[in-house]
């Protein structure tokens, strides 16, 4: 149970590219044809582990509905990574894209790491957007690309563990503040500095209360 | 000072302007001053005004104090006075001022001014702005007006504040507020904020609530902490209850092992015997529904089951347990404790386990569900903690086949101990107390420990129990009808026919017993016929036409009187089916029974609300339907019947699968067993295989040299039997030809013998055959002993030959001994068929060998046996002539004798004759013949003496 990083993720885009299958497919290595519309947000949770250390990864899967979205806006700030994810076999989802980029964005801290997602390789033959299309949108925007499929299991592991990798470098490079929660980052426990007789890591009062 | 008594000196005189025009002149003022001090003059008289003249404010004020939150928001001073007149107007708390004066519209008053408030959008969007105000006179007020708002009009606030991007995350900004005041204000803005909205519950959540409010519980020193501690705890309750998604964060978050420090008591005696504070007693139960939150049964199962085990593995179900041993506790949380340990350790198998072996420190220490089961049946306990204890005893059973058979256990009569109080014990004192409440709780508790278990229902029917002394001892079952057939109050009869009904159910043992008592059934029907009461007494007569019902559906027509046809009858001519499923409908249509099925928890005020339990009311929804399907007049008896059978039939076809299955388990196991003998046998075989493959090539070369041998010896040995045969044919007929010449020579001896014979007989005198007679026979001898030494010599190569055979013989026995050893060996390799296979060609050709070797060796012992068989008969041949010799040698000594009887014959004669001659020269004879002859016998008789 005891982890040396605490990684909050969302995964974020159109209703039914497959946002809840690949958090269920991460999460209990399963695939579930029929899946109902996410109502708000749903949890879940896995361990990994990166060079060597355990990283604890909690993520947020969000309603792709519109009317959610003052909902799944709520959790930006919080997150340290965003798997943005459209749909290979429905151009609109990859059209949306650029919206659901700037939300993100303006929403989220600037330290963010998105990883783009094309989601529903399994289904080729039925293909609208090209995967040269998803790398050159993620090139122009800066996002890590890869394409997955939830239903095969094809890259979802790697989905999750690049933006993992990401972010551990960011932190390594110290561009994170790993000491502000708010970044969606925690230190495991173990490897916090502060008080240890606390139930958990300090933060409660002081250093942050001016900050806004 | 001059300013307001210019407005209020009026007032106070009584005929002066009304509130509403002061107030009228002061927002006029306010809205078209250009001076910002007389505006926040203004508003400061507003604000003091807004809480004696609310609807004044509210109606005239509250445009223009919005505009001065929006305009001159750079002065907090102001802001801080329009948000607090604001905050008025809206409160509808009391203050000690305004105690005197009436409130006017009432108490919807703050809801009309904050449905009015929010009817722009932005209002509340510009109050969550204001928040980033660090200014204490601004952030506080605002926080102030924010909760007012959400307690006024919750839903649309919540919305509001969802719409305005980053609302909640702002909002749970302020519990990092270093100024305590705000942070405790922010609790109650949250607890506002949260109440009955999944969605910004667990947007509250994600900001990292849980670790927050932890942190501030342990600060605040925990259950002894104050009101902070109690709303962060509210707070907590108010993010997980009935929320699964955030108990699953919180639990994924390793928050349970937090919650343990919150119930370590304080082992010190002397603070104990002072007492809780209310304070205390509050957070205590706070905390206790935190955690009933997480394990509730209305939880997702398998997020209770994982909450219970974490929290078995962090020390907290022990922790509880040792609140429920300890003194001093209070009995409302002494009461919750029990309900939190119950829902801790419902379902699971692990905590019930450890529930099971936790001892009071009693003496002697009793197990903690005896002294527990202590209070329940015990009047004298307040109602609410003999409900939380059965609902511990319930939880403990639950799912859980171990503890109802160790409870059951303590009720038969083998295990029963006089000497120590046990459940069993208490439970049948509880059910036959004179306390009505008590026989319930006994019922209700004993019907769970055989619910869903065949086999303790099928124990419990042994018990007996002892009633007054030189009585026979009454079954339960019956002491139970006893019970039921004596009437008393409306709980008792419930209780035991809860229990009678649970026992029955799937249960034909049970219902053989039931119906074995004749009285039984009638007093049913008796009760079921009756049509009138009230609620509960039709409660009753339903529960009654149930029970009746089990009789049907579980009988299994053993019993002559009741089979399930003749009670059909009964029920169709005495009741009435309409009537009967009537009186069934009245249990499900009661209120206690909505509520019993419910959830499991008894959360009864009162003793008389006590009715259903949940797990009966589960076994009365699941039967109930059987039960009018089988009595329903579309199924006629027959096929009732057949059902039943056909339901039986489809159980044994069922049961015969699954012994089928076991029985194929078993097989596959005992296959499995084998499979892995045989590899490791095939292993071994493997080894064997490659050992016997050289120790073939060995046979073979062995073999090979062996034939070599064997062929250079079987050649020269044929060579030397040809040989020997011809020398023994020659031999052989070296002795036949001796034998033919003895047999001459025998038969000169005959003619010799017969020519004496007639010699003597002519009284010759036969000298010459005496001469002849001994040579004779020198010469026989001497062949005889001739044959004699040739036979010895004859016999020593035949037993030289003999052990030869004898060799050959062993040593082809061995190798075949070999050979068969090797074809074991290949038998066993059978596997390996292509091995095995060069293998066997090899034995095969070894064997062909051997077989050649064999009958070579058959021919050598059959040639062998020729010459013993020719030895034999030459043996045979020499015995023969021995005979013969011993004949003639016989025949030589009669004729030895017959010569000396001659001789003597002749001896007599020549005497005879001389004295005939003397007699004759006496006589003066001459006697002249023969004198020759006599001379000569004389000198032969000389030459013989």
């Amino acid at each position: 149970m005891s982890y040396a990083y605490l990684f909050k993720y969302i995964i974020i885009g159109d209703t039914g590219v497959g946002k809840s299958c690949l958090l269920l497919q991460f999460t209990d290595k399963r695939f579930q044809p029929v899946h109902d519309l996410t109502i708000g947000v749903e949890f879940g949770a896995r361990m990994i582990s990166i060079d060597g250390k355990q990283i604890k990864l909690q993520i947020w899967d969000t309603a792709g509905q519109e009317s959610f979205r003052s909902i799944t806006r709520s959790y930006y700030r919080g997150a340290a990574g965003a798997l943005l994810v459209y749909d290979i076999t429905r151009r609109d989802t990859f059209n949306h894209l650029t919206t659901w980029l700037e939300d993100a964005r303006q929403h989220s801290n600037s330290n963010m790491v998105i990883m783009l997602i094309g989601n529903k390789s399994d289904l080729e033959a039925r293909r609208d957007v090209k995967k040269e299309e998803g790398e050159a949108f993620a090139r122009e925007h800066g996002l890590i690309f890869m394409e997955t499929s939830a239903k095969t299991a094809a890259n979802v592991e790697e989905a999750f563990i690049n933006t993992a990798k990401e972010i551990y470098q960011k932190i390594q490079d110290g561009v994170f503040d790993i000491n502000n929660e708010a970044n969606g980052i925690k230190i495991g426990p173990q490897h916090s500095p502060s008080n240890p007789s606390m139930p958990s890591g300090g933060g409660n009062a002081g250093p942050s209360g001016n900050c806004c | 000072m001059d300013y307001f008594r210019k407005y209020l000196a009026p007032q106070q005189g009584g005929e002066q302007p009304s509130g509403a025009d002061t107030v009228e002149r002061l927002v006029d003022r306010a809205s078209s001053s250009t001076l910002l001090d007389d505006r926040r003059d203004a508003v400061r008289a507003i604000k003091a005004l807004s809480r004696k003249f609310r609807l004044e404010v509210g109606t005239l004020a509250m445009d223009t104090l919005l505009k001065v939150l929006e305009m001159d928001s750079s002065d907090s001073e102001i802001t801080g006075y329009a948000l607090d007149a604001l905050c008025n107007v809206m409160s509808n708390e009391p203050t000690d001022e305004d105690e005197e004066i009436p409130q006017p519209g009432g108490d919807d008053l703050g809801a009309q001014f904050t449905e009015i408030f929010i009817k722009k959008t932005d209002n509340v969007g510009l109050l969550l702005s204001l928040l980033e105000e660090y200014d204490f006179h601004v952030r506080w007020p605002t926080v102030k007006l924010l909760t007012t708002l959400l307690t006024n009009k919750v839903k649309e606030l919540q919305e509001c504040i969802l719409v305005f991007p980053m609302g909640v995350s702002k909002l749970m900004d302020l519990l990092s507020d270093s100024r305590e005041i705000i942070r405790n204000d922010a609790l109650l803005l949250l607890n506002q904020l949260t109440r009955g909205h999944a969605n910004i519950q667990k947007i509250v959540a994600f900001e990292n609530a849980f670790e927050r409010l932890l942190d501030i519980v342990h600060e605040e020193g925990a259950s002894d902490g104050g009101i902070v501690v109690e709303d962060c705890l509210l707070l907590l309750l108010n993010l997980l209850k009935g929320n699964s998604s955030n108990q699953n964060f919180f639990r994924e978050g390793s928050h349970v092992k937090y919650l343990t420090p919150f119930f370590e008591l304080d082992q010190d005696p002397h603070r104990a015997q002072v007492g809780w504070s209310a304070q205390k007693v509050t957070n205590m139960h706070l905390m206790l529904q935190l955690v009933r939150a997480l394990v509730s049964p209305s939880n997702p199962q398998q997020l209770t089951t994982n909450c219970q085990k974490n929290m078995h593995t962090c020390g907290l179900l022990q922790q509880l347990c040792k609140i429920l041993m300890a003194s001093g506790v209070p009995a409302d949380v002494l009461t919750e404790t029990i309900n939190t340990v119950a829902e801790v350790i419902r379902g699971n198998f692990q905590n019930q386990e450890y529930f099971a072996s936790v001892m009071a420190p009693s003496n002697p220490p009793r197990p903690a569900i005896v002294v527990l089961l202590m209070s329940m049946v015990n009047e004298k306990q307040p109602f609410t903690l003999r409900c939380a204890v059965l609902y511990c005893f319930q939880s403990f059973l639950y799912k859980n086949e171990v503890g109802q058979s160790q409870i059951v256990q303590t009720l038969l009569p083998t295990s029963a101990d006089a000497t120590t109080i046990s459940a069993g014990q208490l439970l049948c004192g509880g059910l036959f107390s004179a306390d009505s409440l008590s026989n319930w709780f006994a019922a209700v508790a004993l019907l769970n420990a055989i619910s869903n278990n065949q086999t303790q229902k099928e124990q419990l029917l042994r018990t007996q129990l002892a009633t007054s002394l030189g009585n026979p001892p009454v079954s339960l079952l019956q002491q139970c009808c006893n019970i039921l057939t004596q009437g008393g109050r409306v709980q008792t009869r419930i209780g035991i026919l809860m229990l009678l009904a649970t026992w029955m159910a799937d249960c034909h043992t049970a219902v053989a017993h039931f119906l074995y008592n004749t009285a039984n059934v009638p007093y049913l029907i008796s009760q079921v016929s009756s049509s009138d009461g009230d609620e509960s007494e039709l409660c009753v007569q339903g529960l009654c036409a149930f029970l009746l019902g089990i009789c049907v559906l579980y009988n299994d027509d053993q019993n002559q009187t009741f089979t399930t046809a003749s009670i059909r009858q009964i029920i169709e001519k005495r009741i009435g089916l309409e009537a009967f499923t009537n009186k069934l409908s009245h249990v499900t249509k009661s209120e206690n029974y909505t509520r019993a099925i419910k959830k499991p928890h008894l959360n009864y005020k009162q003793p008389s609300e006590v009715f259903f339990d949940h797990e009966f009311s589960r076994l009365f929804k699941d039967v109930e339907h059987d039960i009018i399907k089988a009595l329903s007049p579309t199924n006629n008896s027959k096929d009732s019947k057949q059902q039943l059978a056909n339901l039986k039939e489809h159980e044994s076809i069922v049961a015969q699968y699954k012994d089928l299955i076991q029985e194929q388990d078993v097989g596959l196991r005992q296959l499995q067993g084998q499979l892995e003998s045989l590899q490791l046998e095939h292993g071994r075989t493997q080894r064997q295989l490659d050992e016997s493959t050289q120790q073939i090539q060995q046979l073979r070369d062995q073999n090979a040299l062996l034939k070599a041998t064997k062929g250079a010896k079987s050649s020269s040995s044929d060579l030397c039997r040809e040989e020997e045969v011809k020398q023994l044919n020659e031999k052989l007929q070296h002795l036949s030809l001796q034998l033919v010449e003895k047999d001459s020579h025998i038969e000169k001896m005959k003619t010799d013998l017969l020519v004496l014979e007639a010699r003597v007989n002519a009284q010759d005198l036969a000298d010459e055959d005496k001469e002849n007679n001994p040579s004779e026979t020198a010469v026989l001898q001497q062949t005889v002993n001739r044959l004699n030494t040739e036979l010895h010599e004859l016999r020593l190569h035949v037993s030289n030959k003999d052990t030869e055979i004898h060799r050959v013989t062993s040593e082809c026995s061995s190798l075949q001994r070999q050979l068969k050893e090797l074809s074991l060996a290949s038998n066993n390799l059978a596997v390996d068929t292509g091995k095995v296979q060069s293998l066997s060609d090899e034995v095969k050709k070894l064997t062909d060998d051997k077989n050649s070797l064999q009958e070579r060796l058959k021919k050598a012992n059959e040639e062998n046996l020729n010459f013993a068989d020719k030895i034999h008969k030459l043996e045979d041949a020499v015995s023969r002539e021995q005979t013969e010799k011993s004949k003639v040698n016989d025949e030589l000594d009669t004729l030895k004798k017959e010569q000396e009887d001659l001789l003597v014959l002749l001896a007599d004669q020549d005497t005879k004759i001389d004295t005939y001659k003397k007699k004759l020269r006496e006589l003066g004879q001459e006697v002249e013949d023969d004198d020759d002859d006599l001379n000569d016998e004389d000198l032969e008789d000389e030459d013989e003496t």
